[in-house]
């Protein structure tokens, strides 16, 4: 599975493309099948709204405790909020999705994170 | 300190009106985002993780209260309540919003403060001696030096699109607290046998992926040839600096590449043409010095009867004056180091209260000065034996009394995976494993001086390459690694640390470093810090303890 993310250009906050439109909440994520064009769609046209956000890229997920969770840490870093204060950022909202996500253990590169650092180069 | 003139007000005032219009334009969508980025950029403006990141310039980490309150109102107004002071002694916001920037850049022009050159292939930050004009050592006051770079380096237009960028560090004692010798720019003001006052200039020094202790191209430039010297260094490395690939783009490759001497004979015949023209005239200079003129001190005997009776009937004041306390150049009077690396709390972090709390102090009690240090703590430069006392237990109140300064606590930390779009693994964590596991005070004491730095990615923003134990975060298919490296110095007596081994998994890294200290006890012979114990014995002890057990 794949989730669509990128960062708000007037805040810089964190956020996930849910059909057309962009929401704070990883709970909130539309979810994409691995091969599905549905994903790459998404990207082109989350891409296109230059005016609302910035870094548009796919993630990939994994499944922890019965939800999907991103399934490198930086994302999941993204999702929650900074390790060091645990009120800061999306995780103070906590619940069960919140704590699958603080509990997730794929850690791999974010593939999407690294092709974007590529074409900035 | 250095007051704006009504020039550099106006120059700083316009530029924020101008980041206003393009803040406007970017948002319309009259400026793309690959338009916008340097823009962005030149004021300071970072996209980290999770938000946008403002990077505010501190010139040579020097402070008066009404800035330090501006920024905490700063913090508290558009951040989350706090700030994080940086290797450069500036301060970065983590969680800020790109609408509310040009306000806050107003805020910032409000106090003679800015973020102009704290990002970009421009000379950064010129980073000083946080003890300077206190200090018993020093030669002189490297502020001084320190301002006439930053006029000299501000919007100047040769040298605002280098190959990469440039930081200088200036310091006039010989104990370095700045790391000079790991800078583009190192300058270590001498005396002369004549009394006459010169620098020692380091250059090509630096850290990231290709680190460099910089060698010494002259013994002894007399000050008042400084900006035609540094004029003709930065003109060799405008021309000949590696603009075709980041990696190999600071000035400490050139000067490798081209040796010592070829090197200092480009800058030699670069220097004869420039001539006397580009020295500051040296009635400007009387001019800078008289604005760092300390006039305030009083005449007082050397024992402070009240600090002395305070310390006796205090554990916890005595322990803090043991380490924070630091010798000044006045009778009666001592440097206080505020320890930002509380056991438990980020390295360099300090809330809303804990700025104001600090900018009281320096202003009834540290004739309205305050610094900030490379090594993310903040300092009151001149206090009286007698106000540390309520010094003191004002810190405490505030929760940054942490009797910890130098010792094993007492760590360098970039804010790694936690906040940077860079990091590949955290740093932050990993300083506060450590620090928990030397809670116990007389332990950490008993350790003594010991220079933990610690970086998330090998563009080494924590120093790890100059740490007496140094720690960098790297990704191992994914999974945070680190790997120690021991035997670094950044300071007077710099080197690089030496690899220990195999990197080690994130849970790994306290107990390695506990290990290294048992080490270091077992073998350390009188006074020896662990630097200097690892240097006469070598890394093999110290690999075999921590490898031991690992298969």
């Amino acid at each position: 599975m794949k989730a669509l993310t990128a960062n708000r250009l007037s805040d810089g906050d964190v956020v996930f493309w849910n059909s057309g439109q962009w929401v704070e909440r990883f709970a909130d994520a539309q979810l994409f099948v691995d091969d599905d064009a549905a994903g790459p769609d998404a990207e082109a046209a989350g891409k296109a709204q230059s005016t609302v956000v910035i870094d548009v890229y796919l993630i990939d997920l994994i499944e922890s405790e019965g939800f999907w969770a991103p399934l490198s840490y930086r994302e999941r870093i993204r999702a929650l909020g900074p390790t060091n204060h645990l009120h800061h950022g999306k995780q103070a909202e906590g619940g069960a999705m919140i704590e699958a996500l603080q509990h997730a253990h794929g850690a791999a590169r974010s593939t999407g994170r690294v092709n974007l650092i590529k074409r900035t180069k | 300190m250095y007051q704006y003139d009504a020039l550099d007000r106006e120059m700083v005032a316009d530029r924020a009106a101008e980041f206003r219009g393009q803040v406007a334009r970017r948002l319309s969508g009259e400026l793309t985002e690959d338009q916008f980025k340097p823009l962005r950029l030149m004021n300071g403006l970072y996209l980290q993780l999770h938000a946008y990141m403002l990077r505010v310039a501190i010139p040579y980490g020097a402070l008066n209260p009404t800035q330090l309150r501006k920024l905490a109102g700063i913090g508290r107004t558009y951040d989350k309540g706090y700030g994080h002071f940086t290797t450069r002694q500036n301060l970065q916001f983590h969680w800020i919003k790109l609408r509310d920037t040009p306000d806050i850049l107003d805020h910032l022009a409000s106090v003679d403060m800015h973020a102009i050159q704290t990002s970009g292939n421009c000379i950064r930050n010129v980073t000083a001696d946080p003890y300077a004009g206190a200090t018993a050592d020093e030669v002189d006051d490297p502020r001084v030096w320190a301002e006439v770079l930053r006029q000299w380096s501000s919007f100047h237009p040769e040298f605002s699109f280098l190959p990469r960028k440039f930081k200088f560090a200036i310091t006039a004692s010989p104990k370095d607290r700045t790391a000079a010798r790991v800078h583009d720019i190192g300058l270590v003001m001498r005396q002369g046998r004549d009394g006459a006052l010169g620098f020692e200039v380091i250059v090509g020094g630096g850290m990231g992926r290709t680190p460099y202790v910089g060698p010494t191209i002259r013994e002894f430039l007399p000050v008042d040839q400084l900006l035609s010297y540094v004029e003709a260094i930065l003109r060799v490395y405008n021309r000949h600096g590696r603009r075709d690939n980041k990696y190999k783009a600071r000035i400490k490759i050139l000067v490798a590449a081209l040796g010592t001497e070829e090197f200092t004979r480009q800058v030699d015949a670069e220097w004869a043409k420039i001539g006397e023209g580009a020295n500051l005239p040296e009635a400007e200079v009387a001019r800078i010095r008289a604005a760092f003129a300390q006039t305030a001190f009083e005449t007082l005997p050397t024992r402070s009867e009240a600090f002395e009776a305070a310390r006796a009937a205090t554990s916890g004041l005595a322990r803090f004056a043991r380490n924070n306390l630091k010798p000044h150049k006045r009778a009666g009077y001592t440097i206080v180091e505020i320890s930002l690396k509380g056991i438990g709390e980020t390295p360099g972090d300090a809330s809303s209260e804990q700025m104001e709390v600090v900018a009281d102090l320096g202003e009834r009690y540290g004739q309205g000065d305050i610094r900030v240090t490379h090594e993310q703590n903040l300092v009151l430069p001149h206090i009286k034996l007698d106000d540390v006392p309520a010094v003191w237990a004002a810190l405490k109140g505030a929760g940054i009394a942490t009797p910890n300064v130098n010792l094993i606590s007492d760590i360098i930390a970039c804010p790694g995976l936690d906040y940077c779009a860079l990091a590949n693994a955290r740093a932050i964590s990993i300083a506060q494993n450590i620090a928990e596991k030397f809670r116990d005070q007389d332990r950490a004491e008993k350790v003594g001086e010991l220079k933990i730095k610690i970086s998330g990615c090998i563009n080494a923003c924590g120093h790890h390459h100059v740490g007496h134990i140094g720690i960098l975060g790297v990704d191992k298919k994914g999974e945070e690694f680190y790997q120690l490296t021991l035997g670094g110095s950044g300071a007077e007596d710099a080197s690089l640390g030496a690899m220990l081994g195999p990197a080690l998994p994130y849970e790994k890294v306290a107990e390695a470093v506990d290990t290294l200290i048992e080490v270091y006890l077992r073998e350390r012979k009188g006074d020896e810090r662990f630097l200097d114990t690892f240097r006469r014995t070598g890394v093999a002890a110290f690999k075999e303890a921590v490898y031991a057990d690992a298969h």
